[in-house]
């Protein structure tokens, strides 16, 4: 991808010079990684008979033990040593002298280089990307299931356990593989470009947190060839059904391990970046507001995220351990899951939201020509959102039977938490009105989010009203409102950040007109397919069901046909993309004429960003202003930027 | 901002609004609320619509307005005025949302806290156990009788103590609009006040295993207290009833297969085939029934999974279970082994 090859740096690529005969299995890659994962396994194997026969357990060969041991956590060890994820450090730690860094594992310049361990953060943006949509057709498939089974009352197609283990796969996959890491991988991408700066804090740190999300998505994928299915208790995973399904939620349980450790070492990574690598002259109120969507939403995953961590790591020694966190039976305490799950889970929906906004405000400053409305403010609500953000979590548990008096203090703040989302949308609406508004595609996906959005929001407030939430909780009007927030809000906002910046990451333009037709083909099948399932939800229709009441059919039958619209819709994205990177016109450094930094650097941009360091000089919104800039780059890198491009 | 802006504006809210207004009022949302707790809970839904309507009309006047007046060719190079902000408008607009939620929020409270005691004298007391997947209503008032299905006395407020046998389960009835989980380690309670006379269904929304979307049973409101008082006392001295009466009475139908009684549902064994099961368990018919009712973890076909309620024995009077053992045995008579969908 990047033609932008630097020689001086000497780059000694495998591809190029490659290793020699038995030096191709020493190497690291994934014909190390073909002998090392059976070697981990066995490793993890012995430590479990080993100890069970220490203390002469019986049986000897308990395979849910050695499942968990020896397939689920040292075999992926294996895999990440063989592929070289440790290399550096493990060096280090045997003592080895620390090797001069001479880049070879940095950028691209075959599609080879995408399959291994990269430290640039645009490739690792663009696996994350790659990755991510992989899933998100893999859980949008498993939906399209659950919905032919749901076409006609009555059972099809599946079986109830089958069911059931869509229903929990699906959402573990869009939420765990999708949405969460698809911000990662854009905000890798974007977020150290538009800080002026070379990398991130920490590219091995980079490199490893990506190579754990495929890890996470084929244990998950991986639990329906395990004894009993894939797990089937919701991604809720709420004991303690939890507890007495069969393997597969074991699989669970690990996967979300991973993915989580994948999350926390991100943040961390973003955090460090943001904190320390800000170019001179950005502060942080010159900082765009992708960048600060992306400082609060690190924030909430390194706070939330060991806490789902520690809810899956109780169920599955509740399960393989036999100890009692959860199980009544010893004393365990049920509702205690719940607190602890929903203590990461309804955070979560921020970390699967913030970044979004980051977007938005970009796309909506950039395509109507006008600065932010009240940019501190917007930061500020950002802010507000995440302190708010940890105390409303025992909303998701009205009907769960927790201390009544809990109610009414979750009710309020989390009925505080839409004034600043609603500042948001406000600001939004105002940065557009009275613009030039560039009706492009990122744009319409932002028209979209914003209305879909409003519409997701409105009925969080339902749900937020206790005796309304009495009513319809664990109903399909929680299924409309969540695809709302999470689909009409997130996914939508990603399609628009992709867009957004597809030139940035390919150096080709994407398709105005077939982007166009994305947009309207999936706001009208979004629409169809989610909004009635508000109406059934509300007269009586519960959620998680693999069979319905006969007088819900006609909805059911209409929201099917509906579904099968929208996943198709997505093919044109995906021709799109493929059509426009192989062959798309080549993409100016500057397409949208933005003030940010990543567009003040070629498409795509060389391997270390910048030639030489940035000076921020303005807020990075100044349009409207003649001459405004945000930053500054040396004189001798103008001639990279082409000359209609430089704002005068 | 020019008159004509401030004309458009209005003309569009004012048709998203009674676009909006159409929806909320065309499609049948909720039915009638058949308990008082229910006709509180609808005065709430529908004040909370009308806000969410006015927001909706709004955030869509300023969007599409905004995007017909504002829209310019894509290789138009000029850019907006530099506008930063406009404090008084962010200030409206934080300080109007607030005092919305607010007015939500007080609303909610008054009719959780009226929702969360009796509203009649005298109120009935019911025990509920849950697990999978069946429910069992105990009386108190009558001798704690047991019923699978939920009598209630119209008027007359109910206080539900709920209990699960297992993992959790939530008993809900959309007409009541009541809704609660069941948990297995401490008692839940939820109040009830029906209005309506009529069978309303009794549904489990929190996903409780293989038989969650089966897990169903019904309430039945009887209009006075002379009704309920007989209907309850039938129950607890049920009359002799016919083996198919007692199959379908019991729910089995929900569940499985059996041609005599024209069901048809593939969750549990198919019935048609009983002998052929009972001679691969190895088991005399009658004996391997009558187990696989009472107990029915104690043999399971490979092709099943153990989903079958475990409280039929002190569901069904042992005169009724003869009966229905004897009416099954007389009616899957299918000798080739079939299981679960085998």
């Amino acid at each position: 991808m990047t033609a932008v090859a630097e020689p001086q740096h000497g780059a000694v690529h495998e591809t190029g010079g490659g290793p020699r005969g038995w030096r191709h299995l020493t190497a690291p890659g994934f014909l190390r990684a073909a002998w090392m994962m059976p070697l981990f396994w066995l490793f993890g194997l012995g430590v479990v008979l080993f100890f069970r026969w220490l203390a002469d357990y019986e049986p000897l060969w308990d395979w849910e033990v050695i499942t968990t041991v020896a397939f689920l956590t040292t075999m992926p060890f294996g895999f990440l040593a063989g592929i070289g994820a440790f290399d550096y450090w493990a060096g280090y730690v045997i003592g080895r002298p620390t090797p001069e860094e001479d880049h070879s594992s940095h950028g691209a310049t075959s599609w080879r280089d995408y399959f291994r361990v990269n430290t640039d953060h645009k490739v690792i943006g663009v696996q994350y990307l790659a990755t991510t949509f992989f899933f998100f057709v893999v859980g949008g498939l498993m939906a399209m299931l659950m919905r032919a089974e749901l076409a006609r009352p009555g059972l099809q197609e599946t079986t109830p356990q089958g069911f059931n283990g869509y229903v929990t796969t699906h959402a573990a996959l869009m939420i765990f593989l999708f949405i969460i890491p698809a911000f990662a991988g854009l905000a890798n991408f974007v977020v150290p470009l538009m800080l002026g700066a070379p990398d991130m804090a920490f590219p091995r740190l980079n490199a490893l947190s990506y190579w754990l999300l495929p890890i996470a998505g084929i244990m998950l994928l991986g639990s329906f060839f395990a004894p009993g299915g894939p797990p089937a208790a919701g991604w809720t995973n709420y004991v303690p059904l939890s507890e007495t399904q069969p393997w597969g939620n074991i699989f669970f349980s690990m996967a979300v391990q991973w993915a989580g450790a994948s999350s926390i070492m991100t943040a961390l990574n973003f955090l460090v970046t943001i904190i320390t690598m800000r170019a001179p002259g950005m502060t942080f109120w010159r900082m765009p507001l992708l960048v600060w969507a992306n400082f609060t939403t690190s924030m909430l995953v390194v706070v939330a995220t060991p806490f789902i961590a520690a809810s899956q790591f109780f169920v599955m020694f509740d399960r393989v351990m036999h100890t009692h966190f959860f199980d009544p039976a010893g004393g365990g305490y049920v509702l205690g899951y719940q607190h602890i799950f929903w203590f990461y889970s309804h955070p979560a929906v921020y970390i699967m939201m913030l970044p979004g906004f980051g977007i938005v405000s970009e796309v909506v400053a950039v395509m109507a020509r006008k600065p932010v409305f009240g940019y501190r403010l917007m930061a500020l609500s950002l802010m507000a959102i995440l302190v708010l953000g940890f105390s409303v979590w025992a909303h998701h548990m009205f009907v769960a039977g927790m201390a009544p008096w809990l109610r009414v203090p979750m009710m309020v703040t989390s009925m505080i938490i839409a004034v600043p989302t609603g500042i948001k949308i406000f600001s939004w609406l105002a940065t557009m009105w009275d613009g030039r508004i560039r009706l492009r595609t990122p744009f319409l996906f932002v028209c979209g989010f914003i209305s879909m959005f409003v519409l997701g929001g409105l009925s969080g407030i339902m749900l937020a009203a206790v005796p309304i939430d009495i009513h319809v909780s664990d109903t399909y009007f929680v299924v409309a409102h969540i695809h709302y927030v999470l689909f009409g809000g997130s996914v939508f906002t990603i399609f628009a950040g992709v867009y957004f910046w597809f030139p940035k990451m390919t150096g080709r333009m994407y398709d105005e007109k077939l982007g166009r037709l994305h947009f309207w083909l999936t706001f009208i099948g979004f629409n169809a397919t989610f909004f009635p399932m508000h109406i059934i939800g509300d007269q009586g229709m519960p959620r998680r069901v693999s069979d319905y009441a006969d007088r819900f059919a006609n909805w059911n039958l209409f929201i099917s046909i509906s579904s099968f619209f929208l996943g198709a819709s997505t093919l044109v994205f995906f021709y799109n993309v493929i059509k426009s990177w192989r062959s798309g016109p080549p993409a100016p450094a500057n397409p949208w004429n933005a003030l940010t930094l990543e567009w003040q650097v070629s498409s795509p941009p060389p391997v270390f960003n910048f030639d030489t360091i940035p000076q921020v000089v303005g807020g990075p919104y100044e349009y409207g202003i003649p001459g405004a800039r945000h930053a500054v780059l040396e004189p001798e890198r103008m001639h990279e930027v082409a000359p209609e491009e430089v704002r005068s | 901002m020019g008159r004509r802006t401030v004309l458009q504006l209005i003309v569009v809210g004012a048709l998203a609004g009674a676009f909006a207004t159409a929806v909320a009022l065309l499609i049948p949302w909720l039915g009638d609320p058949a308990s008082r707790e229910g006709e509180r809970i609808d005065q709430l839904f529908w004040f909370t619509i009308w806000i969410c309507v006015a927001v909706f009309a709004v955030v869509a006047a300023v969007l599409v307005v905004a995007l017909l007046n504002f829209r310019v060719p894509l290789d138009d190079d000029r850019d907006g005025p530099p506008i930063h902000g406009n404090t008084k408008l962010e200030i409206i607009w934080t300080a109007v949302p607030a005092v919305l939620v607010t007015a939500i929020s007080v609303f909610s409270a008054i009719v959780l806290a009226e929702n969360g005691k009796a509203s009649s004298p005298n109120p009935l007391h019911v025990n509920v156990y849950a697990q999978q997947f069946a429910w069992t209503f105990e009386y108190p008032e009558f001798k704690n009788v047991k019923l699978p299905t939920l009598f209630l006395e119209k008027g007359r407020s109910v206080k539900l103590t709920m209990r699960s046998r297992d993992v959790i389960h939530s008993f809900w009835v959309p007409e009541f609009r009541q809704k609660q989980d069941l948990l297995p380690d401490q008692d839940t309670t939820i109040w009830i006040t029906p209005t309506k006379t009529g069978v309303f269904p009794v549904i489990c929304t929190e996903l409780c295993g293989l038989g969650h979307a089966a897990m169903r049973t019904q309430a039945q409101v009887f209009a006075t207290p002379a009704l309920f008082a007989a209907a309850m006392r039938k129950a607890a001295n049920p009359p002799q009833q016919s083996g198919l009466q007692i199959f379908n009475a019991q729910g089995c139908a929900g569940c499985h297969t059996l041609t005599a009684a024209k069901a048809t549902q593939k969750i549990g064994p198919n019935l048609d085939n009983l002998a052929g099961d009972a001679k691969r368990a190895g088991k005399p018919l009658a004996e391997f029934i009558h187990e696989s009712i009472v107990s029915p973890a104690a043999y399971i076909e490979k092709s099943c999974a153990d989903a079958m309620p475990k409280n039929y024995q002190e569901l069904i009077p042992s005169a009724q279970l003869d009966a229905l053992v004897a009416f099954l045995a007389k009616s899957g008579t299918k000798t080739e082994p079939r299981g679960c969908g085998e």
